[in-house]
């Protein structure tokens, strides 16, 4: 009798043990998807094929850029957020491809293609030794400002291949709800 | 009836222990056999794309790679560039190839002319500086797609794009599809 009820407990536990398996097991996505490379707006973070340091964050209204021998003004309902960073390859020529800026609430932004022609847009080809400087340009809600996560790789997608996420800070909101410090225009030229 | 049964008890035991030893033999046999089996592929497919084994090219010297007889005749820095940096130098490497086998879409697959330190660093052809081309120079890939012939002539020139500290000790490489794990590492120029 004992042996029996002993058989049925055990019988049971293994139920619950793989019902619990299957239902916490991980997405085939988050299993095979990028190994993030953490660091802050401050330091350089390392990934498998290239350093990046964020230099600065500013917000606009407005974008100003040459596009053709034309001078382009690109407006938004939102605001524009432009990242500069430093890059270098580690130690063989690599490419960087893609940026996502995440807000807090979790929405995540593509660099804006509307801004892909002016300089210094992903992607850019990198050589070891060779320093370069990058411009990401986001067009995001103003609330995603605040405590935003910047997601840089060296592909559109990128399994199994580290991934630079760097933590954009603390940004307070003016009376208008656009970021603080949020200039009017800001000018894509040549140089930055 | 008691002993015979007991009997068979310990028959079938000794048979269970022999089966169970050659199906644990079994195991150890099959269990690297399966993953070999299902791992050939990606093998396959990740030294494809790597390159593992340097052969050393003398000099002068020319040496046989991907159908074709590849030569090293120059590497140099081209200075005097006013839009580059001071501590960057562009390097052009010029290679001729005896074209031997003639289909070079499929032999040259995912060529890659490198320049390689002895820190072990790897440059590709840049974009970020281009210089006027001779006519006949050509790059790796629009050699590639240049039709020719058994026995044509290509001179085939890429541009790099280097630390100065890198051009004391930097060596060009080739390293094709068909060839792959292995690549061609020439010697610098001697003279």
């Amino acid at each position: 009798m004992m042996r029996r009820v002993a058989n049925l407990a055990v019988f049971l536990i293994a139920i619950l043990l793989c019902y619990g398996m299957q239902t916490t097991k991980p997405h085939y996505a988050d299993l095979t998807g990028p190994i993030p490379a953490y660091g802050a707006i401050s330091n350089t973070v390392h990934t498998r094929t290239f350093d990046i340091g964020v230099d600065k964050v500013v917000f606009a209204r407005t974008l100003k850029f040459d596009q053709f021998g034309k001078q382009k003004l690109l407006t938004t309902g939102g605001v524009w957020a432009i990242v500069t960073a430093n890059l270098a390859a580690t130690k063989d020529s690599a490419m960087v491809a893609a940026a996502t800026w995440r807000g807090p609430d979790g929405l995540s932004y593509r660099a804006s293609e509307r801004a892909s022609l002016a300089t210094g847009g992903l992607p850019m080809a990198l050589d070891p030794g060779v320093p370069a400087k990058t411009r990401m340009v986001f067009e995001i809600l103003p609330s995603q400002a605040d405590e935003a996560m910047l997601l840089v790789s060296g592909k559109l997608f990128a399994p199994l291949d580290s991934e630079a996420r760097i933590a954009l800070g603390p940004v307070a909101l003016q009376a208008d709800g656009m970021p603080e410090g949020t200039v009017e225009t800001y000018e894509l030229g040549k140089t930055f | 009836m008691s002993i015979a049964t007991q009997g068979t008890r310990n028959e079938r035991t000794v048979t269970e222990q022999r089966w169970w030893l050659r199906s644990l033999l079994a195991l150890i046999v099959l269990i690297p056999a399966a993953l070999a089996v299902m791992s050939y592929d990606s093998v396959k497919t990740l030294l494809g794309n790597q390159d593992f084994f340097a052969q050393d090219v003398a000099w002068k010297s020319k040496a046989r790679f991907g159908g074709s007889e590849w030569q090293l005749t120059d590497l140099r820095a081209a200075l005097g560039r006013s839009d580059i940096p001071p501590d960057l130098v562009p390097i052009l490497v010029d290679f001729t190839v005896t074209v031997g086998e003639p289909d070079l879409q499929k032999l040259w697959l995912g060529c890659r002319i490198m320049l390689i330190d002895a820190a072990d660093r790897h440059w590709l052809p840049t974009g970020a500086v281009s210089f006027r081309q001779a006519d006949d120079a050509k790059t790796c890939v629009s050699a590639m797609f240049s039709g020719a012939k058994s026995g044509d002539t290509l001179k085939v020139r890429e541009t790099f794009l280097v630390p100065k500290d890198a051009t004391a000790t930097i060596r060009p490489a080739v390293s094709v599809g068909s060839e792959r794990p292995s690549f061609l590492l020439f010697q610098r120029p001697q003279d």
